[in-house]
């Protein structure tokens, strides 16, 4: 009886530990599920894998259509995120579908999207949801005959080494990537009007996607830089997507060999794509360019406390604290452009606020001689990082019947009036009673 | 059987906790075969095609990550190496592209699965054919010859009639000691597609503008398209554009790159791409600006003009800008539509916003201060005046009470008067209403009292004086 007790409090008290997983105070994802169309993409990749168990990443490998899988049990996620390495998959097991993927992301979860030349209209469908398109002939390729890897085995240009890569530290790290990518795959398009998606590399401008094989008689419909070969897309609720139209570049085969640009004479010993895929998957799983703001303050200047109301014309001073998640803990984000607006219908007061380069962000200002109900709001957005909207409300009043100025020189004649006659009242008096 | 001639053994699952890929079913396979066969002393059964397909599906798997497939891969492959079934030899070839530029010879080798060195073979190409013609073999039957310092086969000249294309060439491999044959699994045919490179020569490009009904030339350039110069022209919409110029191989034939495209980019980023048409070696092609109007959306203006001619045999593809061409079409109809959005460019999209400060309202003009001072002293003046006024009129104290107690009570009048005007001062300056109020009562009642007594005794003392 003793010992049904004792295991009864030492299994209750290790529940808590069991659900360290993925909070808004911890951002990184732990658990992943990695759908791949066979087993041996698990070995013939294991280099890409490997950089992911080795920053503390649990992946759960399973096959595209293998009947038990699913994202949620009784309404709860089973992983932080998801990586599609299935391009040839007709349709998933289990209860994974486009509708159920497209949730998954909506409920602030990570996808990773790989393509390639054999890409069924499933995955099609998934990056079409995901914001971007895939070039629609099935056999087509991303061909490029200036910018291709020399090769003795691929003698068709559809290897190809790019470096045009998005220019933001916060994506791609910051040790520049000195050799080029190599890539061979499908490429995508973005929709001008989606403001969420980026072209992290995209082609060069003798690019175009069509098949190799045959001969064109209409001009493509995917040409030049248009083309993007590897996108992110970051979404409102912070979930970020990176969908890409070549599996290959993240292979083993593709990580070790050596890459020389056509029309260069340098050979590169290492090609860019570990270093590449792998800054890019800490952007993805959150390890970096994660942002969050706490203690937002604000009070009178030579004050400590909050009001609950200001008056017009009262100088104020706001502060916030920002921190970046840098995989592991919370690191005090500096920047020179983040932004407090006073705002009431249009923001009457717009001010950058200076650091303390320690995480500290604070301004001081005036408050204007409007009154009615403002709201302190800081909308800081910034590329590869996630978004920060924070708005607090404050009444202003007027001012009060006693608030004025006090007395006015220009009140002076009538102040002297009225006590020009009180003294002669009093001279009166005397006079009118007592002479004679 | 897969298509590209390798072979390996699958597993159905049933009732295994891990599921075995085709790697590690093969390997048991492989291992169990060679074991097999190297206690018995007969032979097996089995042709050296199927060997050679489980051979090489060892070896197109390249390197695989994980320890286990590692293991099993080099371990089939060490089993196979000295079998005593047959021992697959591999034939492949260091380069698949071959430059006519740099005058490559076609290099052959034959190795066992391992790596180590074939027997002595003689290895003839069967046939080459061009993989647009199936046909129409150009090679048949060609020995190559052993270079015994590299152990490759290598066809030191490929024929005069060799051009750039993409080729399809079949091998074939024999053991030439014929006691060994059976020994060796050396497969039938292999068929292994070459690209062969070489610089194709454009010349003769030239950029006209024509006038539309009578197809006469209006102006024309000469384009130089390995410089960079570039040229500018000029059209309406009733005129057209033609570019034109002429490709051949390095020995003269025609040439019909897989890309040869023509884009015209407008100042707003818009593009339009068309494909060069050809006819044998000439490749032209005629924008008819009439009928190309609405597709321009009716944006006039300058465009940049961009050739692009690209081929996987060619080892001089090119993208050039040409120049520009400032075109004039007519103005918008109501109804067209409208060209399509640009993206906008990400890094000026997240910038940082104008400061703005609130202007506050400015304060009400008041009158400068000297005016206020000056008419202050004006108000003030009548008080002086009064005094004055009352001096002269000759007004003294002499009827101020001389006894005691009502001279008191006079004085105490008239200090009470004095002190409510003080009050009132007071008031102005810092007191509210409800202090005043208090102690306005109070000095009310007392000045009520002491000022009846006064003004009652001032009052008998006249009547005392108009009776007397």
């Amino acid at each position: 009886m003793a010992k049904l007790l004792l295991y009864l409090t030492l299994a209750t008290s290790l529940i808590p530990l069991f659900s360290v997983a993925f909070s808004p105070e911890n951002p990184t994802d732990r658990r992943v599920l990695v759908l791949v169309d066979d087993f041996a993409i698990k070995s013939s990749h294991s280099l890409y894998f490997g950089s992911l168990t080795s920053r503390g990443f649990q992946l759960e490998f399973k096959l595209a259509d293998d009947p038990n899988i699913g994202l949620q049990r009784y309404g709860q996620y089973l992983y932080d995120a998801l990586v599609l390495f299935c391009p040839s998959v007709e349709r998933f097991g289990g209860s994974i579908d486009v509708a159920s993927i497209v949730d998954f992301v909506d409920s602030g979860h990570d996808l990773i999207v790989a393509a390639d030349s054999n890409a069924s209209d499933l995955i099609r469908e998934v990056a079409t949801e995901c914001g971007v398109d895939f070039d629609e002939d099935p056999a087509a390729m991303v061909i490029d005959h200036i910018n291709y890897a020399v090769s003795n085995f691929d003698g068709d240009h559809t290897l190809i080494a790019s470096d045009d890569f998005i220019k933001a530290d916060v994506i791609l790290g910051s040790k520049k990537i000195e050799a080029p990518v190599l890539f061979q795959g499908i490429g995508h398009s973005l929709n001008p009007a989606n403001s969420l998606v980026l072209k992290v590399l995209s082609a060069s401008s003798s690019a175009y996607s069509a098949n190799p094989k045959s001969k064109l008689s209409n001009p493509p419909s995917l040409t030049g830089s248009a083309i993007s070969l590897v996108s992110v897309v970051q979404a409102r609720n912070n979930a970020r997507i990176l969908i890409t139209g070549s599996l290959s570049m993240f292979s083993n085969r593709f990580f070790r060999s050596g890459v020389q640009k056509a029309g260069s004479s340098i050979k590169h010993e290492k090609s860019g794509n570990e270093q590449f895929l792998t800054e890019i998957s800490k952007w993805v799983f959150h390890e970096r360019g994660h942002l969050k703001a706490v203690n937002v303050r604000h009070h009178k200047v030579g004050e400590s406390d909050e009001p609950a109301i200001y008056r017009i014309n009262d100088d104020l001073e706001y502060s916030v604290e920002i921190y970046e998640w840098s995989g592991t803990s919370w690191e005090p984000y500096v920047s020179d452009d983040v932004q407090v607006q006073f705002y009431m219908m249009s923001p009457y007061v717009l001010k950058t606020l200076s650091t303390d380069q320690k995480g500290h962000y604070s301004a001081e200002f005036k408050v204007p001689d409007v009154y009615g109900v403002f709201q302190f709001k800081v909308e800081y957005q910034r590329l590869g990082y996630t978004s920060l909207s924070l708005s607090k409300q404050i009444p202003v009043r007027p001012y009060r019947h006693n608030e004025y100025e006090r007395f006015l020189p220009a009140a002076y004649p009538y102040y002297g009036s009225a006590f020009s006659m009180m003294a002669g009242f009093f001279i009166f008096t005397i006079v009118h009673l007592y002479s004679k | 059987m897969v298509n590209d001639g390798t072979f390996y053994f699958d597993e159905k699952l049933v009732n295994m906790r891990e599921q075995q890929g085709p790697l590690a079913t093969t390997s048991s396979v492989v291992r169990g075969l060679t074991a097999f066969s190297s206690v018995i002393t007969e032979s097996l059964n089995l042709t050296g095609d199927k060997i050679l397909g489980i051979a090489k599906f060892f070896l197109g798997i390249g390197i695989p990550g994980d320890t286990k497939n590692f293991f099993d891969q080099v371990d089939s492959l060490a089993c196979l190496e000295n079998n005593r079934v047959s021992i697959p030899l591999i034939l492949s070839l260091p380069s698949t592209v071959i430059s006519l530029t740099k005058k490559d010879s076609l290099k052959v080798k034959v190795n066992t699965v391992l790596g180590s060195h074939a027997p002595p073979l003689t290895v003839t190409l069967v046939r080459a054919f061009s993989s647009s013609a199936r046909d129409n073999s150009i090679i048949e039957n060609q020995e190559l010859k052993f270079d015994p310092q590299d152990a490759v086969y290598f066809l030191d000249d490929l024929p005069a009639s060799f051009d750039v294309g993409e080729y399809i060439f079949v091998f074939k491999m024999l053991v030439q000691d014929s006691e060994q044959q059976t020994v060796y699994a050396t497969g039938t045919l292999t068929q292994v597609p070459i690209y062969v490179t070489g610089l194709i020569k454009i010349e003769n490009a030239k950029i006209a503008v024509l006038d539309s009904d009578l197809g006469s030339v209006e102006t024309q350039k000469k384009l130089d398209l390995a410089g960079e110069s570039t040229v500018s022209v000029s059209a309406n919409h009733l005129q057209k554009l033609r570019l034109s110029f002429q490709m051949s191989t390095p020995l003269g034939n025609a040439f019909k790159p897989h890309q040869a495209f023509l884009r015209l980019r407008h100042e707003t980023k818009v593009e339009h791409t068309f494909v060069v048409g050809s006819s044998g070696k000439k490749f032209e092609i005629t924008l008819d600006f009439l009928g190309l109007v609405e597709k321009f959306f009716y944006l006039s203006g300058r465009y940049d003009i961009q050739l692009t001619v690209g081929d996987a045999v060619m080892e001089n593809s090119l993208l050039r800008d040409i120049g520009y061409v400032e075109l004039d079409l007519p103005e918008p109809p109501e109804n067209a539509s409208r060209p399509p959005p640009q993206p906008v460019d990400p890094y000026t999209r997240y910038g940082p916003k104008a400061e703005i400060t609130h202007i506050f309202r400015a304060p009400e003009k008041r009158p400068p201060q000297e005016l206020s001072l000056a008419f202050l002293v004006l108000t003030i003046l009548p008080l002086f005046g009064f005094i004055i006024g009352l001096l002269r009129l000759g007004v003294n104290l002499k009827n101020f009470p001389t006894s005691a107690v009502p001279a008191t009570f006079a004085v105490i009048f008239h200090l009470g008067i004095a002190a409510v005007l003080l009050l009132y001062v007071l008031f102005w300056l810092k007191l509210d209403l409800f202090t005043t109020l208090k102690t306005l009562c109070f000095l009310g009642v007392f000045l009520m009292v002491v000022g009846h007594r006064t003004l009652s005794h001032l009052a008998s003392a006249s009547a005392k004086l108009k009776s007397a």
